[in-house]
């Protein structure tokens, strides 16, 4: 294997709120967003890895962070084996030349009062390019430079001297993409370069970027939230869930036989424009991702995983398991409220009986058998003293998964999943930062 | 075949702006059965929201509805107007856009309503979600109770109400039968805890959550088509699996009609029985999905299709529509087929405008496609599109 041209490990990028010196005066403590939570991973030379998740996993930060647009909090990217965090001011600008980006919006990303003509010529101003114009002058050699990448990219070089406002979205992107190719870089970041763009449109960028790789030799780390973009253009893909690289392998296998249940579930959702979709009715995941300020200890997935691991020695079936942890997660944000039951059980508050069958009926919808239905029960007798706390501890002892005490570490295969499903994946064990370690989402 | 609900006829739809006209809606023709989800597709500034505006007449200055009939079943309106609106009235039908303003707002709710796609931006942040569930609710209400009067609600937000609030506490406009109706709604649409949820502000929700909480509201008349608005959009891929799961079992448990307007092919295919392919403000081909899947006549949708890459079988090479969509201005639009200049088929005989031909009484498009072969002999000289 040839030697990676990026190796990105343990990068972590948290957000502290509440972080002011007011604040600090005022004696409130400082909350961890934990935006990006310690990943890991390589890109070879010539390849385009895909990043992919749902909005607020971290994959727009992690591209970000690793280009030093922002300060990590932790962890060590190579380029070429430098890091680039303890890089000087002159090594980041000669890096900064190696490693570009193109941003989503095509419409913010380009300044409203410059010509396309200086948008692309800027990064060559800046690093003074070129260092031997031959005749003409430098600001000629980047005017024809700026108009042999126009043209490059598929516009006409005669709009040079025209304005962003000027061009449509497809276009915009375009010209986003030429400005980044100026100082013809090794790697270049495209962050959701195609999301704002129209199917015919997106279809047209997509070819670009695949001849402009073919044609310079690029690297891309190519960030989306469109599985169907990243099947199509990325050689490997890594698949993040709450700041948190769950999957990572070649794309054909990722696609064909996906190993986290996360990853399966995403493949699931995403609805084909064919006949045989018509009317297909996906096993939905449930609930929402939960909050980066706050998230499930152990596995992040647990709190909406179909294949939620119970332990050892209880004989449940999946479909009450997941239901049970449902109550349990549903317990935990506050979703239940005694009061409410009451209210429609028995006003009058002595009816425990109904009380029970009524919680039942409205967060357990499956039907429980034998000792599980006596420990929930058991359990909703305390919701019914309005004791939360004993509720959920009765729960816990019985109920509580390997997935919440420990959190999976990705293995070192080729096709790694962070998932307790896999063996191999237990015995790397991920240490929480001590700072602020997350609470366990019982307490 | 059972009637339809819906039968959209030549609706055109204009706006007026400093440039000049943009017609955004021309002259399209669908129907909605009774039950089904229709679907219309399209890219951006293609017309679909607007029809789906025109439709149920929200169309707000500097547009208007310029043409066209919207004929909606409802036997009780038919009856009510045959004698002092016949030109309004054909058997069953009403026409909608001839009908008394009146009337027509008071067809909001219950007979149409629409969900939007930027839920944040839908609800008013300053009221309870409940609070303005209820009112969608209390607005019926007092609409049965006394139909054609209906009012929204009269209360402002400014000082003045502020300070006849403190003084006269009864004033609210929801009662407590709504909110109790609020929360039956809430919990429908798959909200958890819905008593608690329905006390709070549309910013602790999450974007999944609201969406639903928006088609609670939508339903709170009992509508016999929903409009839904790119209802999916701005949601990530599970969230949008869980809401369309939700559209269709309401639609079954509601028996309603949807017309859903989205530009995700994926989205249609799930959804949809029928759908309508929106070009330049035309609906350029419309039948059965697997018609319009499997065998698309018109070389817009065929490009459509061939633009989405595939998740399933990643072929080589996506092959693109070239060029960009055009501008919608009147004076700018060609008396031609308006897909010529990026169309690969494009032949003399496009440079008329293109009637709506019927394949085979259930699937129409609107290309010469559908009359002849393509004939390279007869094919339009391209100019070479600088821009791309």
């Amino acid at each position: 294997m040839t030697e990676p041209l990026l190796s990105v490990r343990d990068l972590q990028k948290y957000y502290y709120e509440q972080d002011t010196f007011v604040d600090t005066l005022l004696g409130r403590e400082r909350q961890s967003v934990k935006a990006v939570d310690g990943i890991s991973f390589d890109i070879e030379p010539g390849e385009t890895l895909g990043l992919v998740g749902e909005s607020g996993c971290g994959k727009s930060t992690t591209g970000e962070t690793l280009l030093r647009l922002r300060e990590a909090t932790g962890g060590a990217v190579e380029f070429d084996g430098e890091n680039v965090f303890e890089m000087g001011s002159a090594e980041l600008k000669a890096f900064r030349k190696e490693a570009q980006i193109v941003f989503q919006d095509p419409f913010s990303s380009l300044d409203p009062r410059m010509t396309i003509g200086d948008i692309i010529a800027e990064p060559l101003r800046i690093h003074d390019m070129p260092v031997d114009p031959g005749d003409k002058s430098k600001r000629e050699w980047r005017r024809d430079k700026a108009s042999e990448l126009l043209a490059r990219v598929g516009l006409s070089a005669t709009q040079l001297d025209r304005y962003p406002h000027e061009f449509s979205g497809g276009q915009r992107q375009r010209i986003g993409v030429a400005r980044a190719l100026a100082l013809e870089p090794e790697f270049i970041v495209l962050d959701e370069p195609v999301s704002a763009l129209d199917v015919s449109v997106q279809a047209q960028v997509l070819n670009l970027l695949d001849d402009l790789q073919t044609e310079f030799g690029l690297t891309y780390l190519f960030i989306a939230h469109d599985l169907s973009v990243v099947r199509h253009i990325c050689d490997r893909v890594a698949v993040m869930y709450l700041g948190n690289i769950v999957e990572l392998g070649p794309t054909d296998e990722l696609f064909e036989s996906p190993k986290h249940p996360y990853t399966e579930a995403l493949l699931e959702s995403v609805p084909r424009p064919s006949t045989g979709e018509q009317g297909r009715r996906v096993d939905a995941l449930s609930g929402d991702v939960p909050s980066p300020r706050n998230p499930p200890s152990g596995c992040r997935f647990r709190t909406r995983c179909p294949k939620v691991i119970p332990p050892g020695d209880l004989n449940i079936d999946q479909e009450a398991y997941r239901a049970v942890m449902d109550l349990r997660d549903a317990l935990v944000v506050g979703d239940v409220n005694p009061d409410h039951i009451w209210e429609a059980a028995d006003p009058e508050r002595v009816d425990e009986e109904a009380f029970i069958e009524e919680a039942r009926a409205r967060h357990v919808d499956v039907e429980l058998r034998g000792a599980v239905a006596s420990v929930v029960d058991a359990a909703l007798g305390h919701l019914a003293d309005g004791d939360v706390e004993q509720t959920q501890t009765v729960l816990r002892e019985t109920f509580e998964s390997p997935c919440e005490i420990r959190r999976p570490g990705v293995g070192d295969t080729s096709h790694p999943a962070a998932c307790h499903l896999y063996e191999g994946s237990d015995e790397v064990e991920v240490i929480e930062t001590t700072a602020d370690a997350p609470v366990s989402a019982d307490d | 075949m059972a009637e339809p609900i819906l039968k959209i006829r030549d609706l055109s739809t204009s706006f007026f702006t400093e440039e000049g006209k943009v017609n955004a809606v021309d002259s399209v023709t669908f129907d909605v059965e009774d039950g089904e989800i229709f679907g219309i597709v399209g890219e951006s500034g293609s017309g679909k929201s607007v029809t789906a505006l025109s439709v149920i007449d929200l169309i707000d200055s500097p547009g208007r509805v310029t043409g066209g009939e919207v004929w909606y079943r409802n036997a009780d309106l038919a009856e009510e107007f045959r004698g002092s609106r016949p030109e309004a009235v054909d058997g069953d039908f009403v026409d909608v856009r001839r009908l008394p303003k009146g009337v027509r707002r008071s067809l909001r709710g219950p007979s149409f309503s629409m969900i939007f796609q930027d839920a944040m931006s839908s609800f008013n942040p300053s009221i309870t979600v409940g609070e303005q569930i209820a009112e969608a609710v209390e607005v019926q209400r007092r609409a049965r109770a006394n139909p054609r009067r209906t009012r929204s609600r009269t209360q402002g937000y400014g000082l003045g109400s502020a300070i006849l609030d403190t003084f006269l506490p009864n004033r609210d406009y929801v009662s407590n039968k709504s909110m109790d109706r609020a929360v039956e709604l809430l919990d429908q649409v798959g909200i958890p805890d819905p008593e608690d949820r329905a006390e709070e502000y549309p910013h602790q929700f999450s974007g999944g959550m609201l969406q639903r909480a928006m088609i609670a509201q939508a339903l709170a008349g009992e509508p016999d088509i929903l409009v839904a608005d790119e209802p999916t959009t701005a949601l990530d891929v599970t969230i949008q699996a869980q809401i369309l799961n939700l559209l269709r079992d309401l639609q079954e448990q509601e028996g309603m009609s949807i017309l859903m307007i989205t530009h995700n092919l994926g989205v249609i295919a799930r959804m949809c029985d029928r759908v309508g392919v929106m070009y330049a403000g035309e609906i350029v081909e419309r039948g059965p999905l697997g018609d319009i899947f499997e065998n698309p006549v018109h070389p817009y949708t065929q490009g459509l299709l061939g633009s989405v890459p595939d998740i399933d079988d990643p072929s080589d090479r996506l092959e693109p529509i070239t060029g960009n969509v055009p501008s919608l201005l009147e004076s700018e639009m060609p008396n031609a087929c308006y897909f010529a200049d990026r169309c690969p088929k494009a032949m003399t005989d496009c440079m008329t405008r293109i009637p709506e031909y019927d394949l085979d009484g259930r699937h129409s498009v609107r290309c010469v496609l559908a009359e002849r072969e393509y004939d390279e002999a007869d094919a339009l000289e391209q100019e070479v599109m600088a821009d791309d």
